[in-house]
């Protein structure tokens, strides 16, 4: 089922799962779920709701310990690696975080400098430098002193990567980042994220609900369903009606946008009452 | 825009606030039965010569007043301030720690079975209502507790522990209701009476817990982002709540255990203090800490001046102002 279509050279791996399950008290979300991540590359983590896309990120982040299994942060074990240690090397956005409305730009990202800050906990030369920086990666330099809640959705969401960026992490995993906002904000954001890894060589690992967009900006989609890791690879290779319609159940036709020639899913129905269902049980539910 | 003004002058406005507290300190010492001019006052303060009688009212009665108001305000606003943060909710008051509760239980208990002479409103009665405070605050936590804590669960925690304590505060009352009398002021919250004795019960609790909350502000800085936030920073969120809770409990416990159950000043001060720094801690705290101590401080200097000769507790006073003007502030909130 699974399919591995890299025709890559083979890189440094910088953040792997092994073996990993999760489960949130007695109900099992992720059943050994194996992956690896290239070091400078954009990976996109789809599927349909509940598939686990969310809790692999935060399992990758160690936000969540998983039951069996480990998560090796360039090749050393995450769970037995010093907490700073770990937040110089990983960043992780949460989805739709939220902070004190009180709470200006410059105090949000200023927070980004944690992991870093020496004794007294007093910002020196080089964190003020980093502050700056990811304000303008960011494009947030001219509303660093405006508050959170005097900010539209779009600028939030750059404020929180402008925390991210202040981390000053090789490895940036991000939750969604572009929920809840307009089309335009949600290439604007993307088309950031893409800027840090082709300019800065971040390795980036997000989770995407739109397939589509995960074609456009990802170098690799990997696919989960139900915990399960059923497709992975170039966009332009895993994305084929076959899978939407056994992963999201929709008929769906696959065409090259006339532009650039970036793989486009067009869905049209739901094939929920389809006869011809390969798999009775693909509803989610089914944990074993 | 005063935020921002409030940010880049803050040291300014540190400086003013100091000095707005010490003309109501002067004011608050001033105020009384015997009406002592504000000129003489300050004249007593620094040693200059005043009548013998002047210098004894000032000294002796009416400045341990002032001081317990200016360091118990002080208290309740960084505990305020630190409750809203590890709470998650603008709502938390220094009362959901359990420690206020935990504290007059603890008070009532004593005066109603202590053994004998001991069991009188004397300098040992603090110290039992700041051990009935923490234990107050160890239940909330306590019960909080499922393999990690939880902003949510603490504030339901809080305020069901508070409210079984404060039950079990009334059915003591009723059998005993000779201790009525002695406990009623405090329980509402009073400044009445006090003098050099409760200061040096409260100062030295004041001396440790004022410092450790402020050198807290960074941490909270961070876990106000959020748990998922806070851990991705490399901070240990659990932990950093349990220290900021213990810190608030040890501040409400020992305030509480020298001026009773004043309510709403530490939801009130933080309140107004976020209004003008802002939400970042480095600034919040100490800012909340003086706007507690400036409200005490003047709603003691009112409710003496106002009520006179039969003083009404500050504690009262407090909740009827405090309520009209919280209301206010909710109302504006949104607009």
């Amino acid at each position: 089922m699974k399919q591995h279509t890299d025709d890559q050279p083979p890189s440094k791996t910088v953040l792997a799962a092994q073996a990993l399950s999760v489960g949130y008290s007695e109900r099992l979300v992720i059943p050994e779920l194996s992956l690896e991540i290239a070091i400078g590359t954009i990976t996109a983590l789809v599927g349909p709701n509940g598939s686990g896309k969310s809790t692999v990120l935060k399992t990758l982040a160690r936000l969540i310990a998983p039951s069996a299994g480990a998560v090796y942060l360039d090749g050393r074990a995450i769970a037995s690696l010093p907490t700073r240690e770990v937040a110089r090397q990983l960043a992780i956005l949460p989805q739709a975080p939220t902070a004190p409305e009180e709470l200006t730009v410059g105090e949000l990202v200023e927070q980004g400098r944690y992991p870093h800050a020496g004794p007294l906990r007093m910002l020196r030369e080089q964190d003020h430098h980093a502050i700056t920086e990811a304000l303008t990666q960011a494009n947030m330099l001219e509303l660093r002193d405006r508050r959170l809640d005097s900010l539209s959705g779009g600028e939030r969401q750059r404020a929180w990567i402008a925390l991210a960026l202040a981390q000053s992490t090789p490895i940036l995993l991000l939750d969604e980042p572009t929920t809840f906002l307009d089309v335009g904000h949600q290439l604007e954001i993307l088309t950031l994220i893409q800027q840090l890894n082709r300019i800065q060589g971040k390795t980036i690992v997000l989770v995407l609900h739109d397939l589509n967009q995960a074609a456009r900006f990802a170098g690799r989609i990997i696919v989960l369903h139900a915990g399960r890791v059923v497709a992975d690879g170039l966009p332009r290779v895993i994305l084929t009606p076959e899978l939407l319609a056994e992963v999201f159940q929709v008929k769906a036709t696959i065409i090259n946008h006339p532009v650039d020639g970036v793989p486009v899913c067009l869905p049209y129905a739901t094939e929920a009452n389809s006869p011809d269902d390969n798999q009775s049980v693909s509803d989610g539910s089914n944990s074993s | 825009m005063i935020q921002r003004l409030a940010a880049r002058y803050y040291s300014l406005l540190i400086l003013l606030s100091l000095l707005v507290l010490f003309v109501l300190l002067v004011l608050h010492v001033a105020v009384g039965s015997v009406p002592i001019s504000p000129a003489t006052v300050v004249a007593a303060l620094f040693n200059q010569p005043v009548e013998t009688y002047q210098r004894i009212i000032v000294w002796d009665l009416r400045l341990p007043r002032a001081l317990i108001a200016l360091l118990a305000g002080a208290m309740f606003g960084l505990a305020g301030a630190i409750l809203q943060i590890i709470m998650r909710n603008p709502l938390a008051e220094p009362e959901m720690t359990g420690a206020t509760s935990g504290s007059v239980l603890f008070a009532v208990l004593w005066l109603a079975q202590g053994p004998g002479q001991l069991a009188q409103p004397g300098p040992i009665l603090p110290f039992v209502a700041l051990i009935g405070g923490l234990i107050g605050g160890a239940l909330v936590y306590l019960f909080s507790w499922r393999g990690h804590n939880d902003p949510v669960r603490l504030v339901l925690t809080g305020v069901l522990i508070s409210a079984v304590l404060r039950s079990a505060i009334s059915i003591i009352l009723l059998l005993r209701q000779e201790v009525i009398g002695t406990v009623l002021l405090w329980l509402i919250g009073s400044l009445n009476g006090l003098v050099w004795d409760q200061l040096n019960i409260l100062w030295p609790w004041a001396v440790i817990a004022l410092p450790l909350g402020l050198t807290c502000a960074s941490l909270a800085n961070v876990l106000q982002l959020g748990e998922a936030s806070a851990s991705s920073l490399g901070l240990n969120a659990t932990w950093t709540r349990l220290s900021l809770f213990f810190v608030a409990a040890l501040l409400t416990a020992s305030a509480v255990a020298v001026v009773g159950g004043i309510t709403f000043l530490g939801l009130l001060a933080p309140h107004l203090a976020r209004r003008v720094v802002g939400a970042d801690a480095r600034r919040l705290f100490p800012f909340s800490m003086l706007v507690g101590s400036g409200i005490l401080l003047a709603a003691d200097t009112v409710t003496q001046a106002v009520t006179q000769p039969v003083t009404v507790p500050v504690g009262a006073a407090l909740a009827l102002l405090g309520v009209p003007f919280f209301l206010y502030l909710v109302w504006r909130r949104n607009p």
